[in-house]
């Protein structure tokens, strides 16, 4: 049986040579860690603390914070015996009583080759096992020696079951092992593994972005197979609801709304969804967003530099914290005060943009409408002129870089109104040597290289050598289903020390990379870690204060997971289904050309009637119906279009599939969803509005309506205590305790309604925060 | 294995450095620095609590014009090269000018302050708007609370069930700060809609016995989570309760307010929002936000000024006259702010963009002086060209004319210590 060091933690000098280089003014040492100094066979010093042994390798930690890990036989002698003490010290500190300590032990096959390692299950015969190291093999049952093979059919099955992919269960240990040393370190313990009633409820919401339905809860219950919680996780990164779960949490990030510009932006919306149900890199769709020519009613990737149409600082100053995590915001304006970004290096990464436009002045907008006066009313003109200005909403390059320094430019090293020529940020001298620079460098250096450098850009960015790239995507996945990001804020990853677990992040990073920016291999091997299926944390986590991920935090949900839990609730799981197309109608209704007749533009003014109003999004607040009407006004004549159910006025489908945002009053809005001005605006607070909402409003409403799935599913049980049963796999994912279950019958006997209970499970704090 | 992604360097060690050196030392050494709690016995300044003004705003409303609002184009007119498209008019006394799009405000001139040398360092409309409302920077480790939020917490709640703080037009976001939640502000997303879903369809019998074997089933949950933000919950559904069965949600109801006044605050979100923060503060709500956009004119300011400035003018001029005529302006503080002013030259697209070097606020109403302008721009509106006035010193007057103490210091729950206006000075010279 092969067995190798799944994480043989590197090997580092680096820790010996980096004391030599100037050391930082005040080192602060932490307290109550003791420092050693180690030698290695060279005869360096560093002065660190003892974090910890992992495999063949110590993890030490200086004064500065700063940890590393270095291979043992690196050591000079003496340490070696030091890092032996100082571990059996700790490991006699450690309580036995730890759950994963037991599961191991050692097998034995008949050839007399034994292995020590956990039981993960048997399935068809063959029985899986997961070494210390992580890595998981499958072997016929019968090679086990008689006494083992007893011994398995008796085990319960540890961790998390058998692995569909040993692959992914592999790397999974190997961040869990990360994880599990920087709990160790920090002498905290991680917690229990979840229930299967808490894992399946996690798991769709982080997955495909609301609760299962009864059905679903109670397949994945009753299934027996030892690799069911591998299963599910592949069916759901796989399924529709995991593309509407991933265009929740990036059109958050991007701000994306369906009005802008004075123009929908219905085209960008619709291609990014493109992007995820083909399951584009992650590296590719930045790339093509950076990249895109054209009009936007032509081409949907123009939408994200369209979005800040004429605000190029400002558009790059979110593309640089959005996507690679560096906080330059200040330097639009002066030096950053605490980073050492300066204004005048601001400019030199906007200056890659420099021949970018975002506005055609000429040629597609007002140009058009020459020759047009005398031939329409003077209220049709106004109107082509709407249409012009959203035909005009296109990128394209001049071929001249206008970029200059701001005129109260203040700094000695140029004049205000200076041009600048582009140059790209680095976070340490040495990501001049990374490949993706020098490649730059190349560029730069032709002639006539300004045609090209919004594409240069774009590669060195979206590059797997770009030092904070596949970090920053990386930890906003983890934060996603974590509750927190390894590093916080996930816009600021300038100095990844400063994080939770600076080994985690990096590794998470690689894995990125590894996995090609694959967003769904990504997300399912995060779901397949211990760390992610371990019980949410119970005490408070202070924000600012250093997690190390013992379990996910306790997160309410998003706007988007309520909502369409709620919807789940009310008709099932044909909710993934109902997909909302405004694009292709849109486009052609406004999209005119140069040199068009006076009758075809009324043709398309005609087309376009009521569609360049606001849409649903900004039907009046207050007044229910008008918005689901003017949806369906939309749909008229298109055959193919499946319209969503309506109940009390709610168009009953996923958030991903309704105007982006939701307008002021809606349930999404009052439930914390962004109003799309800035990244990553969701919130997760309650206020008196939104209690009132789910109180009063129309959402328990129609959970409560004979119409509603779960409550007719509930009433078609015949017995009172069927009755709660299914409600309470609903709304919970679980049965109801017994506790539960009494209070719940004295109440209905007290007179109280199933609808009634509807209400109070709708309600409770169980319902809205996931564990 | 890769080993570079382990390869650590001098200069992000150096970050490391100085950021722990911010923090850890920064916090921990503001004590010795004269910053504790026993500052003001030891210290011979005088009482500021016996400054005039102090205390005598009972209320405040609060517009903020979001986007980042002319200076040059609204309350700081200049001629010469850097002058708007309007025409700027005389206050009613003649003693200043503001630009052509608020002819209605000149007219209450006598009852405003102007302040025209504000600055910020902040040019980002997230990060400028935070700032105005909290005064401080917005940092990834905490956040800091509005003014309606302090002042739940150092004056206490201003009413047993509404809320103290509502915000019009606007999410909560920037809100409680590191305070309970429950000094959050109520958001009020639409004037006109007011407070949705306040009675609920079922009777109140029914909702209390639902409540009752609501709170019997979630015990385990609520208590198995020492979560803040899930405690929060559970005292929202405890003041939303107490607030459905008085009838206190009149205050929200602009039905009540007759046609003609209505019109006077103009048909628009903003303009009905005013008439709704003028209500709220007759119920006993210490602290309303008004917000307005969008006032980030980087194209044809001129168009867009005519529109939003218009809007404004009405809306502020309307409020200002109401206030006063019911003899409430008095003990109402009236505030007018942005994140930032705009650049002094008009751009290629007859826009402005983004200028926190310097502009204007306004204060009206309780406190503070009528028809007074203080500090100025250059020329030109592009530096200060007299009393520097920071976001902190104008918060600090703000929190002195509600009655607060500005150098008192609150710990958060994380043990730091902080001050309502971060350090700014009160600016006496605009007290009445």
């Amino acid at each position: 049986m092969k067995t190798s060091f799944a994480v043989s933690y590197v090997v580092l000098t680096c820790a010996f040579a980096v004391q030599a280089e100037t050391k930082p003014a005040a080192p602060k040492p932490v307290e109550g860690l003791v420092y050693y100094t180690w030698h290695d066979a060279k005869g360096r010093a560093v002065e660190a603390a003892f974090q910890g042994m992992e495999g063949s390798s110590i993890v030490l930690q200086t004064k500065d914070g700063s940890i590393y890990p270095i291979a043992l036989d690196k050591l000079q002698a003496a340490d070696r015996e030091l890092a032996k003490k100082l571990q059996s010290e700790i490991l006699a500190k450690e309580t036995n009583t730890s759950a994963d300590k037991a599961v191991y032990r050692i097998w034995h096959d008949t050839q007399g080759h034994t292995v020590d390692a956990t039981f993960r299950g048997v399935e068809n015969g063959n029985i899986s096992l997961q070494t210390r190291d992580g890595v998981v093999a499958m072997l016929p049952l019968e090679r086990l020696t008689k006494e083992d093979q007893e011994i398995a059919k008796t085990l319960k099955p540890a961790g998390l079951g058998i692995p569909v992919d040993r692959f992914v269960a592999e790397a999974a240990a190997k961040i869990d092992e990360i994880v599990n040393l920087n709990l160790k370190t920090k002498g905290e313990k991680p917690n229990a593994l979840a229930s299967d009633e808490q894992f399946v409820r996690r798991v769709y919401l982080d997955l495909v972005g609301r609760i299962p339905t009864r059905e679903e809860t109670m397949d994945f219950l009753g299934d027996a197979s030892p690799s069911k919680r591998a299963k599910v996780i592949d069916k759901l990164v796989t399924s529709d609801g995991f593309n509407s779960r991933m265009f929740d949490y990036f059109s958050d990030m991007l701000r994306m709304a369906d009005d802008a510009q004075k123009a929908k932006f219905f085209s960008y919306e619709e291609w990014f969804k493109d992007q995820l149900r083909a399951n584009q890199p992650w590296n590719q769709i930045v790339k093509d967003m950076l990249t895109a020519d054209g009009k936007l009613l032509e081409n949907g990737s123009a939408g994200y530099l369209l979005r800040d149409k004429g605000m190029r600082l400002d558009n790059l100053s979110i593309t640089l914290s959005t996507f690679l995590g560096a906080n330059v915001a200040c330097a639009q304006c002066h030096d950053h005060p605490f980073a050492d970004w300066t204004q005048r290096q601001f400019y030199e990464m906007a200056s890659f943009f420099g021949t970018t436009e975002t506005y055609q002045k000429k040629g597609g907008g007002a140009n058009m409408l020459k020759g047009m006066k005398g031939e329409l009313t003077q209220q049709e003109m106004q109107r082509v002129r709407k249409l012009a200005q959203v035909n005009a909403l296109a990128v394209y390059d001049t071929g001249k870089n206008d970029v200059k320094l701001p005129d109260d430019y203040k700094y000695k090293d140029a004049a205000p109104k200076t041009p600048v020529a582009p140059k790209l940020i680095a976070w340490t001298p040495k990501d001049n040597d990374l490949r993706s620079y020098k490649e730059m460098s190349a560029a730069l250096s032709k002639k006539g290289g300004d045609e090209n450098l919004r594409y240069d850009f774009a590669n060195w960015m979206t590059s797997p050598e770009n030092p904070r790239f596949s970090m920053t995507i990386a930890n906003r996945l983890w934060k996603l289903i974590f509750g927190i990001g390894v590093k916080e804020p996930v816009t600021d990853l300038d100095d990844v020390n400063a994080s939770n677990n600076p080994m985690l992040l990096y590794h998470l990073s690689k894995e990125m990379v590894r996995l090609k920016f694959d967003i769904r291999s990504f997300m399912r091997l995060l779901c397949n870690t211990q760390a992610y299926q371990r019980e949410a944390i119970t005490k408070q986590v202070t924000p600012g204060e250093p997690y190390y991920f013992p379990g996910p935090v306790l997160r309410r949900m998003t706007a988007e997971q309520a909502w369409d839990s709620c919807v789940t609730l009310a008709i099932g799981d044909k909710v993934d289904g109902y997909k909302l197309k405004r694009a292709e109608k849109y486009s052609a209704a406004m999209d005119i050309q140069p040199g068009m007749s006076a009758d075809e533009i009324r043709a398309k003014l005609a087309m376009g009637k009521g569609m360049g109003k606001k849409g649903p999004a900004a039907a009046k607040p207050g007044k229910k119906g008008k918005g689901p009407a003017a949806q369906a006004a939309m749909d008229d004549g298109d055959p193919d279009h499946v319209r969503p159910e309506v109940m009390q006025g709610l168009v009953l489908a996923r958030a991903s599939e309704l105007p982006q945002p939701e307008k002021d009053q809606h349930f999404l809005r009052m439930f914390g969803q962004s109003d799309r001005q800035i990244a990553d605006a969701n919130t997760d607070e309650g206020s008196i509005p939104q209690v009132l909402m789910l109180m009063n409003g129309e959402a328990q409403s129609v959970l409560r309506s004979p119409r509603s799935l779960v409550l007719a599913t509930a009433m078609k049980q015949e017995e009172q205590q069927q009755n709660i049963e299914s409600l309470y796999l609903s709304f919970f994912s679980r049965h109801p305790k017994e506790n539960e279950m009494k209070e719940a019958k004295e109440a209905l006997d007290g007179g109280l309604s199933i609808s009634d209970l509807t209400w109070v499970l709708f309600n409770a704090r169980e319902f809205v925060f996931v564990q | 294995m890769n080993l570079d992604l382990f390869r650590l360097d001098p200069l992000s060690r150096r970050h490391f450095a100085e950021r722990m050196a911010m923090t850890t030392l920064g916090v921990s050494l503001t004590p010795l620095l004269g910053f504790g709690a026993d500052k003001s016995a030891s210290d011979e300044k005088p009482d500021l609590t016996k400054m005039p003004g102090f205390g005598k705003a009972k209320r405040v409303i609060w517009l903020q014009m979001q986007g980042g609002m002319s200076h040059i184009d609204t309350l700081d007119p200049k001629t010469g090269e850097t002058k708007g498209a309007s025409e700027a008019v005389s206050s009613k006394k003649g003693d200043f000018q503001l630009a052509g799009y608020l002819p209605k405000l000149a007219g209450q001139g006598d009852k405003i302050s102007i302040i025209r040398s504000m600055t910020s360092k902040t040019g980002v409309h997230a990060a400028g708007q935070y700032v105005m409302r909290t005064g401080y920077e917005q940092r990834g480790t905490i956040k800091h609370p509005a003014m309606g939020a302090w002042a739940q917490h150092i004056l206490g709640p201003s009413h047993k069930t509404l809320p103290s703080s509502v915000c019009v037009n606007r999410n909560p976001d920037h809100g409680n700060g590191f305070f309970a939640a429950a000094s959050s502000p109520l958001p009020i997303h639409d004037p006109e809609a007011g407070l949705q879903y306040a009675q609920s369809a079922d009777g109140t019998d029914v909702l209390k016995k639902r409540l009752s074997l609501l709170d019997k089933i979630d015990s385990d949950f609520r208590t198995k989570f020492q979560d803040i933000n899930l405690k929060a919950y559970t005292d929202f559904y405890d003041t939303t309760m107490q607030l459905m069965s008085s009838d206190d949600t009149k205050a929200f109801k602009l039905t009540d307010e007759p046609d003609e006044l209505r019109e006077k605050y103009g048909r628009n979100k903003f303009g009905q929002g005013c008439l709704l923060a003028r209500r709220l503060i007759e119920h006993d709500v210490r602290f309303v936000e008004v917000s307005h956009g969008s006032f980030d004119m980087h194209n044809d300011v001129d168009d867009a000024m005519q529109d939003k400035g218009g809007q404004l003018d009405v809306a502020l001029a309307a409020l200002l006259e109401d206030l006063s005529s019911r003899g409430l302006l008095d003990s109402t503080l009236v505030v007018l702010c942005s994140e930032f002013g705009r650049t002094p030259t008009i751009n290629g697209k007859g826009g402005r963009d983004h200028y926190p070097k310097v502009f204007s606020t306004l204060l009206a109403g309780g406190g503070v002086k009528g028809g007074f302008v203080y500090g100025s721009s250059d020329k030109q509106g592009r530096e200060v060209a007299d009393k520097m006035a920071t976001i902190q010193d104008f918060h600090a007057t703000i929190g002195h004319v509600m009655g607060m103490n500005v150098e008192q210091v609150v710990m958060s729950p994380s043990g730091r210590p902080f001050t309502i206006a971060n350090k700014g000075t009160v600016i006496t010279d605009v007290m009445a």
